[in-house]
């Protein structure tokens, strides 16, 4: 009995010793241990399972993260969200916008032997354009009417109708083998066979996938990594104490508040990227009280932007100064909303409401979303307008925002949300939002802006094949999007990213996914 | 005996088809549009149609139950909303760990949570009872999300002995297993020391004691066997609840179990998942309370089953 007692007693120490230990260790840094690299293997924690590696059908991030370091399409998107050449060395646009035409790269193979040309591409089309796969790549080329193979490295797409986003479009569909395509879905989905730098190994559901470097790559030797493990680690604390061990070399997304703790680190870097990501409040017009332009504007000047990166994003973000972040196509910077409550409660006493208005503000349930809303409604209470927070399930929120067939059945004020453009095109940041033909349940337009104006612009926008011409109606679109304040505009994000110091080449583009094309370990 | 599991089990039936339904309907009702959600945000009103089309959830609530029904009796329980994945693969991939997990946290939680209660039930007042109920009080009240990273603070990144995460080899299994077991540990050592205090109070403990039985055959050979079933209820109890993975624990050690997958599948409102697992759950709990039936009755053989 006497040595069982001992025993209680060393487990009750050791959990107090542990109680004690861990107030500290954020303090100690990195003493952890860098894992042994001579096998030059690569492990990279990110924060949510794998869906799909299907890469026609995948729509989420960190699906796309998988499939991109396997797959790569006719272009791809550089460290800025440039379009640069990938499968094809080069394309061409006519006039008129309906055709795209693309050289194809010669030599390339697929990771299973097969060539990459022509009859590939057409394969590909062929999968994406039939109904009966259900796939949602198919969304990238509605507007795609027909493809035709005009030599062995010469294919052209045609199109219904012009669009400003097409060639981004393509960035998004990556190249399947023709001989996997022929084995179904099914095998697609567990066995991706592409041309990437590197090459499927295993994928475990819910816990790894497994890549290794593609010798074959047309590119060349662009990495000295042999083996890449991606692990989905969901709680934020056990991601960064596998930084600590060593366990992961690359660590996205890095929480806000631990990146403090790597600031003096030897062994660590903490990398700030910028996002695509914009952060706002959607103010619904066609509601009485916010229907004067007053008034949107009142509550623009009123909400102090650079507190609230301070305070909701921990430092980490930039002041939004347009409709869009500066990563995003045709971006323009506009003059930002200088924090005045002065002004703010001028602006409101001539839109007729010197004493205020009760509103309410709705959003997720995150406690990132639930600080950012306690945000605004501390900031609206300085010109007297009194926000009541409503946070709720992401999916009953999603409902209570879509269901209302027509703007006047709408129900929300305030919608505190966030938005970015799936290939980090200027139509993706703009119709959705904007185009008074998107009001839910047809799209994003949250604040039922209604201008027709900025509506006939978007379709002008994708009328016209000319890029200097898209730039001059997307920069007057934001221009007037951003005065008429159907939002109040917060901030863009900063992707936040932590790695090992011997590990190189691996970043974390606009749209949060990772690039592991070019990784060097040291 | 035999006739009467028989019997059970044939009970199981009916009740079956009863949670299928409730689960269904729940489901369904609750707000949150599955075809929404996979078409996703830059979805048209069309796009979102024709989601749910391809979904099946165009049809009344009525005519989807009998489909699903008339799958699950073939023994097809559907295709992820989510991932397109058999939901039969997504909880064949997931079991094995959370069942390893289960076990491993109820066997230490058993040994550990019995030798307590019987020490402080035997030293009753003295110093080591008052350790073993110390003991038992933080085990239940100290979250095990937070024992679990302290463990990984402690045990991983300062001592290296054990991955801070997943479900690769035993040493993955001992931290988590740790934090899952030690409130139940805790309620086991409690529920323990009581019962014995109170078997150790019968009239026949006193004879044994006439008779000249020593104390350890008396504690291990008689009262301790007669104070287990207010044990055995709560143990059962706590592993049919561990069998439908423990979502915080999961969470802090990446660990790929039922628990998370459940919560992302209720987040997306995947139901075909979302409706597999809860059935799984139900059953595992109708054949837990059979097993703690049939252990009662080798407890106490004058409890008996037609």
């Amino acid at each position: 009995m006497r040595k069982f007692a001992v025993l209680v007693l060393i487990l009750t120490l050791a959990l107090f010793s542990a109680a004690c230990s861990s107030d500290n260790a954020g303090s100690t840094g990195t003493s952890g241990k860098t894992k042994a690299t001579g096998d030059k293997e690569l492990t990279v924690a990110i924060d949510q399972n794998f869906i799909t590696l299907d890469p026609h059908n995948a729509g989420d991030t960190v699906s796309i993260i998988g499939i991109r370091s396997m797959y790569e399409g006719l272009v791809g998107f550089d460290k800025d969200m440039q379009i640069i050449p990938a499968l094809a060395e080069s394309y061409d646009i006519s006039k008129d916008g309906l055709t795209y035409t693309f050289k194809l790269r010669q030599g390339v193979k697929f990771h299973d032997g097969e060539q990459f040309n022509a009859e590939a591409v057409k394969a590909n089309f062929d999968r994406i354009m039939d109904d009966a796969n259900n796939l949602s790549a198919k969304r990238s080329f509605k507007f795609v009417d027909s493809m035709e193979i005009i030599g062995d490295y010469e294919v052209a797409f045609k199109l219904k109708e012009p669009f400003s986003a097409m060639i981004n479009k393509f960035g998004m569909v990556p190249m399947i083998s023709p001989k996997a395509i022929e084995k179904g879905t099914k095998y697609i989905e567990a066995n991706p066979v592409g041309t990437g730098t590197f090459k499927f190994v295993e994928w475990k559901q819910g816990k790894t996938l497994e890549v290794e470097k593609y010798a074959d790559y047309w590119g060349g030797d662009q990495t000295n990594v042999e083996k890449v493990k991606f692990s989905p680690i969901p709680e934020n604390g056990s991601r960064v104490a596998m930084l600590k061990t060593g366990e992961a070399d690359f660590v996205y997304p890095m929480p806000q508040q631990n990146v403090k703790q790597f600031k003096n680190s030897k062994d660590v870097t903490i990398e700030e990227s910028p996002s695509t990501i914009v952060r706002y409040v959607s103010i619904n017009t066609f509601m009485d009280q916010y229907k004067d332009l007053k008034v949107r504007q009142a509550m623009n000047l009123a909400v102090n932007k650079e507190a609230y990166i301070k305070v909701v994003k921990d430092g980490y973000g930039h002041v939004l100064d347009s409709t869009m972040a500066p990563e995003t196509q045709y971006y323009a910077k506009q003059k930002a909303y200088e924090f005045d409550v002065k002004k703010a409660k001028e602006l409101l006493k001539e839109a007729g409401y010197e004493n205020g208005f009760k509103a309410e503000i709705w959003g997720n349930t995150s406690s990132e979303s639930v600080k950012g809303m306690q945000f605004i409604k501390q900031q609206l209470a300085q010109i007297g307008i009194d926000v009541k927070i409503k946070s709720m399930e992401e999916g009953t929120l999603s409902d209570e925002i879509y269901t209302p067939a027509k703007p006047e059945d709408a129900k929300v004020q305030m919608w505190y949300v966030s938005w970015s453009p799936s290939s980090g095109d200027a139509d993706g940041a703009t119709r959705g939002l904007f185009s008074n033909e998107y009001y839910p349940p047809n799209g994003a337009n949250t604040a039922y802006y209604n201008n027709e104006k900025v509506t006939n612009w978007i379709k002008e926008a994708n009328a016209t094949a000319d890029p200097k011409e898209q730039e001059k109606i997307y920069h007057e679109i934001q221009r007037t999007v951003f005065e008429e304040a159907p939002w109040i505009f917060l901030a863009s994000d900063v992707n936040l990213a932590a790695h090992a110091n011997n590990l190189e080449g691996v970043y974390v583009a606009p749209d949060g996914v990772i690039n592991i094309s070019k990784a060097q370990l040291k | 005996m035999w006739q009467y599991l028989v019997k059970r089990l044939v009970s199981l039936i009916p009740l079956l088809l009863v949670v299928s339904f409730i689960v269904f309907m729940f489901i369904h009702i609750i707000p949150g549009d599955p075809a929404r959600l996979l078409a996703g945000k830059e979805a048209t009103a069309e796009e979102v149609e024709m989601a749910r089309v391809s979904l099946g959830l165009d049809k009344p609530l009525y005519e989807q139950y009998f489909i699903y029904l008339k799958d699950l009796l073939t023994g097809n329980m559907g295709y992820s909303v989510k991932s397109g994945a058999p939901v039969s693969q997504l909880i064949g991939d997931r079991i094995m760990p959370t069942l390893g997990l289960t076990f491993l946290s109820i066997i230490w939680a058993l040994v550990v949570g019995i030798l307590i209660g019987v020490v402080s039930a035997v030293f009753r007042n003295k110093w080591p009872d008052h350790l073993g109920m110390f003991t038992a009080v933080s085990g239940i009240s100290l979250p095990n999300f937070w024992v679990g990273l302290v463990l990984i603070q402690l045990f991983s990144v300062q001592l290296g002995m054990f991955p801070t995460g997943g479900a690769e080899g035993w040493s993955s299994y001992i931290m988590p297993s740790f934090a899952l077991g030690a409130g139940i540990m805790a309620m086991i050592a409690r529920f323990t020391r009581s019962s014995l205090v109170e078997s150790m109070k019968q009239d026949y403990i006193r004879m044994g004691r006439a008779k000249g039985l020593g104390s350890r055959q008396i504690i291990f050979g008689h009262a301790l066997k007669n104070s287990l079933i207010p044990v055995v209820t709560v143990a059962g109890l706590q592993f049919g609840f561990l069998l439908g993975g423990s979502v915080v624990v999961e969470t802090v050690f990446s660990f790929p179990g039922l628990g998370t997958l459940l919560i992302d599948s209720i987040q997306f409102r995947d139901y075909p998942v979302v409706q597999a697992e809860i059935l799984l759950f139900a059953c595992q709990f109708i054949v837990v309370n059979m097993i703690i039936d049939v252990v009662y009755s080798y407890l106490n053989p004058k409890i008996r089953y037609e």
